[in-house]
């Protein structure tokens, strides 16, 4: 990558098999240092498998990840001082309470006892879990268990913060929460790195995609980047007064680099790339040709992203 | 170095909490050790003293006997628990955590050892005060050797799970180690009445419970129970803290090596 940012994580011919499956095969990625990175996919895809790799839990079968310079492979005790993640499946004793099980996993990280009280407290109570903190972990809902997970990377606050489906489960307004902390994270010097196969999360959060499936990587770069390789993606819609002539039709084609034209009932669709570019060109031909109403643009959704480079739904 | 000490001492807080939920379970386990001890020891101690003609207070040996042998049964449970944290993704979790995996095994078994003395301590103190003993140096050393003696059977539990990998087969293995390796040793029957079933003896003669149980019979009846023992004192010590150093130090290495490998998978 010739971007001019500093990798924080450099995945290298990754492989990883368990038994005759292959998770991943072959990935190739770099992550920037302090970026909100996406991992968009659908379940299966091999995005978790990544990111517990990333996080030392397994190991590479082929290829290497380095976190920050150092080997997942042969630094793994180095690589961990740098990671924290939250699990998919929330990871706790089910006799626990919340509140222990955030002390103890401070106390791990290296924060005193008077510290680690006083951070796990700010973080429980930004995420709305303080009235709970002496429930047993069995007795609580399934959001609730997900934000326990969630807390422990925002009390850990680590160089590389993975999150794997973070909202899964959570209401709105959680999200919402949740989202504020994740971008505060990567505002203070956290390289965030957000496992999802929701569309509106990816888009809302990452600075970049990448998007996963079958255990290759098929896309990546931001969501305006992905959404623009798309051809003809972008949709220009024209309402106009009258008709347009097959002439004026066939020039806007030619001058707009139009994929395709679609004229019905004083509506024109035309099919372009960077339709943003190509509003006003449109306007100035038709102006003189027709009296124009409305002008407006549509573009591609994620949806249609990760269609066009997997050939599959995520719901799939 | 301190660091490591540091998340040693958390990661054996982490398997005593753990202990200490299970409230129920100890007080059945305490009440179910007292019936055995109070009354069916007295019953079986009754019969044998007809049968040895009075030689051996039989009532003295069984209870010792079956202080070890809880022990070792609560012992290889943490091997269950760890199966079970497996089965929960927990293991993924602790995998996660800045912590160097020698770290992580020596924490583990250090944990559940402590945790399962601490388990175990009510059910200690029942038999001593059942055996009237109460030196306290005598005390002492038997803690001390009940607790070496769990850090090699925690262990060699945690190594089988590692080595297993599959929670049906940990059931079957754990179920068969538990019924063989009490009945194969000295916990209840005295080495002198084994020597008559030599292969029988000879299982017993390398069995870790027949040491402990052993060993903890000579701390509080050297005089009385002394020749009834599969071996002299100092080797029966000797075998204790061996076993415990080596398999300590054998599931380091290996849960270590399963670990990195990602072979816990």
């Amino acid at each position: 990558m010739s971007s001019g940012r500093d990798v924080a994580i450099s995945i290298r011919n990754f492989v990883k098999r368990f038994g005759d499956i292959v998770a991943v095969r072959g990935l190739n990625l770099d992550i920037y240092d302090r970026e909100i990175f996406g991992l968009l996919g659908p379940n299966g895809s091999g995005k978790s498998t990544t990111m517990l790799t990333i996080a030392t839990v397994y190991r590479p079968t082929e290829g290497d990840i380095y976190v920050y310079g150092k080997s997942v492979s042969r630094e793994s005790d180095e690589v961990r001082k740098y990671v924290g993640i939250a699990f998919q499946e929330p990871k706790a004793m089910w006799i626990d309470k919340p509140i222990e099980i955030l002390t103890w996993h401070a106390r791990v990280i290296g924060y005193s006892m008077s510290d680690a009280r006083r951070v796990v407290r700010e973080v429980m109570e930004m995420l709305d879990l303080w009235e709970q903190r002496n429930k047993m972990f069995s007795e609580l809902s399934g959001g609730t268990r997900k934000k326990v997970e969630v807390a422990k990377v925002l009390i850990q606050r680590p160089r590389v913060a993975i999150f794997d489906e973070p909202t899964a489960q959570l209401d709105v307004i959680a999200k919402h929460i949740v989202w504020k902390a994740i971008k505060e994270l990567s505002r203070e010097g956290s390289t965030v790195i957000v496992a999802t196969n929701e569309m509106y999360e990816a888009e809302a959060l990452s600075e970049r995609i990448g998007i996963i499936y079958k255990g290759e990587l098929k896309g990546l770069g931001t969501p305006a980047e992905l959404k623009d390789k798309i051809p003809g993606g972008d949709i220009i819609e024209i309402h106009i007064e009258g008709s347009l002539d097959p002439l004026t039709k066939q020039m806007l084609a030619e001058k707009l680099g139009a994929y395709k034209i679609d004229h019905n009932n004083g509506l024109i669709r035309i099919y372009v790339d960077k339709g943003e570019e190509k509003i006003t060109p449109a306007i100035e031909m038709l102006s003189n040709k027709v009296k124009i109403k409305m002008i407006s643009m549509k573009e591609p959704s994620l949806d249609d992203v990760f269609m066009f480079f997997t050939g599959a739904r995520l719901g799939e | 170095m301190r660091d490591d000490l540091r998340l040693l001492y958390l990661l054996i807080v982490y398997d005593i909490r753990k202990i200490m939920r299970y409230k129920v379970f100890i007080l059945m386990r305490v009440a179910w050790f007292s019936v055995q001890v109070g009354f069916f020891a007295y019953l079986i101690s009754h019969i044998v003293g007809q049968r040895f003609g009075g030689e051996l207070t039989y009532y003295h040996f069984y209870l010792l006997g079956a202080y070890t042998s809880i022990l070792f049964t609560v012992s290889m449970f943490r091997g269950y628990e760890t199966a079970q944290e497996f089965e929960e993704g927990l293991i993924e979790y602790m995998l996660s955590l800045p912590i160097k995996r020698k770290i992580l095994a020596i924490g583990r078994i250090l944990g559940g050892s402590i945790a399962s003395f601490i388990l175990t301590l009510p059910m200690m103190l029942i038999v001593l005060f059942l055996l009237g003993a109460f030196d306290l140096f005598s005390i002492l050393l038997a803690m001390a050797s009940a607790m070496i003696f769990s850090i090699g059977i925690v262990s060699l539990s945690i190594s089988l799970v590692f080595l297993i990998k599959s929670g049906d087969a940990t059931d079957i293995t754990f179920g068969i180690l538990d019924s063989l390796l009490v009945r194969l040793s000295t916990v209840f029957y005295p080495a002198i009445i084994l020597l008559s079933f030599i292969p029988y003896y000879y299982v017993s003669s390398v069995n870790p419970l027949s040491y402990l149980a052993d060993f903890l019979r000579w701390i509080f009846y050297p005089q009385e129970l002394s020749k009834y023992l599969i071996n002299n004192p100092m080797n029966l010590a000797f075998f204790i803290i061996g076993f415990a150093t080596s398999m300590l130090v054998l599931a380091t290495i290996f849960i270590e090596k399963k670990i990195e490998g990602g072979g816990w998978k």
